[in-house]
């Protein structure tokens, strides 16, 4: 008796480790590939954002220990870096919700039912092909971005004279960037789009046989039904975002990489420090998400 | 007294206009039975989708326009969209100077085969966080996610350092290798896209096939491979779009040998010289803004050609795999 529960515990102990022994199997890549590329890399990196690091002959690189030193001089001695942070977060409190609502009202519009929408789905899924590279670089850098009747009807001054300065600047910064939103809203859309496919279509009929209007069936039914893709697009769009090639932060930082005297360590500390904002960021709305999807349940 | 019976005889006339069947046809015509099917919103939304696909297409027509456009051409702000004279000059000089040939096989081959070993790759994985069972899951899935927000400029020297070192440097190894250990570019999202993809599948042919004894392996590329076709496809024109457009990281370890087109387009100035050019070799042999559309225009095309190919699997198939639940 207690032979055969022996032999079956070692039996059943033999076959949780074989599927475990799979499962790992399938994660090998993965795991040699984040600690060779990934875990490694990012180690170094944190370790030479206190150091300051000076470029030797031949290619190698001597270290002197700094502490905190790197973090102290970009917040406080730095004179581009803290202004260039605080503005990025400026143009990313206006961009992300426009870049929402912008693509909600499109998925909503190429979600209805009209000839030759196929063509606009084609057109408006095109920033997904072209939103990241070279090509839009120089395409900017020409002026194909501005958008044609700013100036002539005399948009910019209508905001300068309503608004204080700095919001004015902001506010046309963000017009002169339409065309820059639209082209990085085409993920947002694609998204909202998968999401509507998920509510079924007979709750529309049974809104729409009780009589209410497609008004009040969207912000009753749709925008609850779509709660989880918003808040995915939220997060899609601030990374997104956060690694944008235009990004005046990552300029900073790549500006200071190759400048001699500040040096790799100190451009590794700026882009640490930007990315633990970014975290801490993220960490906020997805414990907002997660409460309130809670609620929800509950 | 006749005055109100003409009135109101008018008015019932009127009304019977108003309210008869013909003109309640037309009504349903315009405005239709619920506010989104009627001529008037359909007109509504023609309009809205159009006014915001030019701004979409703006650049597109800039880019053609501005190619075709001579010296003379650009110089003078009366032609605005339509060139006087078709100048095929610039193509011409684009071609060489992004030596087109070459570069295009380059950049065929990084975006090719790292794509096709992404989907492998984050394909086995994203089955593994989806369905298998094992200790330090939701680590791992956390820790793909954050690689995800990694900026790749916090890594880019370690990873020059180790890349120099094994002597990958101006190779295609730099993309490949990376790929083939589920590292390569936005492989995190894709392992995660999978993962979604996976976890919408019936569990029942899983099973089955347990039950008759196939093992794990078999059961992936016998069974959940084929059913997966579509978000493969996905996985695969993104990753293939994301290599072809990718100018960072190849700027940074393709100086030399095995040049893709976009660092070639932005030297594109001094590829055509063949060396960094003088006032005087510009001004007797002017790189325009044409040319440098001409060369935009030239590494767009082949992507876009993909996707006019591909562009029904790409969007049904977007909207089959379920991105998130």
């Amino acid at each position: 008796m207690s032979a055969n529960a022996r032999r079956h515990r070692k039996a059943r102990w033999h076959y949780m480790w074989r599927s475990r022994g799979t499962a790992y199997l399938f994660m090998l890549p993965w795991m040699i590939g984040f600690c060779a590329f990934m875990a490694f890399p990012i180690g170094w990196s944190l370790y030479l954002s206190f150091q300051k690091v000076k470029l030797t002959g031949g290619g190698l690189f001597s270290y002197e220990f700094v502490g905190l030193q790197n973090f102290k001089d970009a917040l406080f001695k730095d004179n581009v870096y803290p202004i260039e942070l605080i503005s990025f977060f400026q143009q990313m409190i206006l961009m992300v919700p426009v870049i929402l609502i912008f693509s909600l009202l499109v998925a909503v519009m190429l979600n209805q039912n009209f000839k030759g929408r196929f063509i606009y789905r084609a057109i408006f899924f095109l920033p997904v092909i072209f939103s990241t590279g070279q090509v839009l670089t120089e395409l900017f850098q020409q002026g194909a971005g501005n958008v044609p009747f700013l100036s002539q009807y005399g948009a910019d001054a209508f905001i300068k004279e309503n608004f204080s300065p700095a919001m004015a600047a902001t506010i046309t910064e963000l017009l002169g960037m339409t065309i820059l939103i639209l082209w990085s809203s085409g993920v947002q859309i694609l998204i909202f789009i998968a999401g509507f496919q998920t509510i079924s279509k007979s709750i529309y009929e049974a809104v729409r046989i009780d009589g209410a209007s497609p008004w009040t069936s969207f912000w009753k039914i749709t925008l609850p039904g779509i709660k989880p893709f918003i808040g995915l697009n939220l997060l899609y769009t601030m990374v997104d975002l956060f690694t944008f090639p235009f990004n005046p932060v990552m300029e900073q930082i790549k500006l200071n990489m190759f400048n001699v005297s500040t040096g790799y360590g100190y451009a590794s500390a700026l882009a640490w420090f930007y990315f633990l904002l970014i975290i801490v960021l993220i960490l906020i709305i997805l414990w907002f998400l997660n409460r309130s999807s809670r609620e929800r349940r509950g | 007294m006749k005055a109100e019976t003409v009135m109101k005889q008018l008015t019932s006339q009127a009304r019977l206009i108003l309210i008869g069947r013909r003109s309640q046809k037309l009504k349903l015509l315009l405005l239709g039975q619920h506010i989104n099917d009627g001529m008037a919103a359909k007109l509504f939304l023609y309009f809205m989708l159009s006014i915001v696909s030019y701004l979409y297409l703006q650049p597109f027509f800039y880019m053609i326009s501005t190619m075709l456009k001579s010296l003379g051409d650009l110089l003078d702000p009366t032609v605005q969209w339509i060139p006087r004279v078709i100048d095929w000059g610039n193509l011409q000089k684009a071609l060489d100077g992004l030596n087109y040939s070459e570069s295009l096989v380059n950049t065929l081959t990084l975006a090719v085969v790292p794509s096709l070993i992404s989907v492998l790759i984050c394909s086995l994985t994203g089955y593994a966080l989806a369905r298998l069972q094992f200790p330090g899951k939701n680590l791992f899935f956390a820790l793909i996610f954050i690689t995800f927000l990694i900026p790749p400029q916090i890594i880019i020297i370690p990873l020059y350092v180790i890349y120099s070192k094994l002597g990958w440097l101006d190779s295609p190894f730099v993309f490949i290798i990376p790929a083939l250990f589920g590292q390569g570019l936005k492989s995190a999202l894709f392992i995660i896209i999978f993962r979604q993809f996976f976890l919408s599948l019936p569990k029942a042919l899983e099973e089955a096939a347990m039950i008759d004894g196939a093992s794990m392996f078999r059961l992936f590329f016998r069974i959940i491979i084929p059913l997966s076709v579509p978000a493969c496809l996905v996985v695969f024109l993104f990753s293939f779009v994301w290599h072809w457009n990718e100018g960072y990281l190849s700027s940074m370890f393709l100086t030399h040998d095995f040049i893709p087109l976009s660092t070639r387009l932005s030297n594109l100035e001094t590829e055509i010289f063949g060396q960094a050019p003088s006032m005087e070799m510009l001004a007797v042999n002017p790189v325009t803004e044409g040319t440098k559309m001409a060369g935009a225009f030239l590494i767009v095309f082949p992507p876009l050609l993909v996707y006019m190919i591909a562009q029904r699997w790409f969007v049904e198939g977007i909207e089959r795999t379920g991105l998130v639940d």
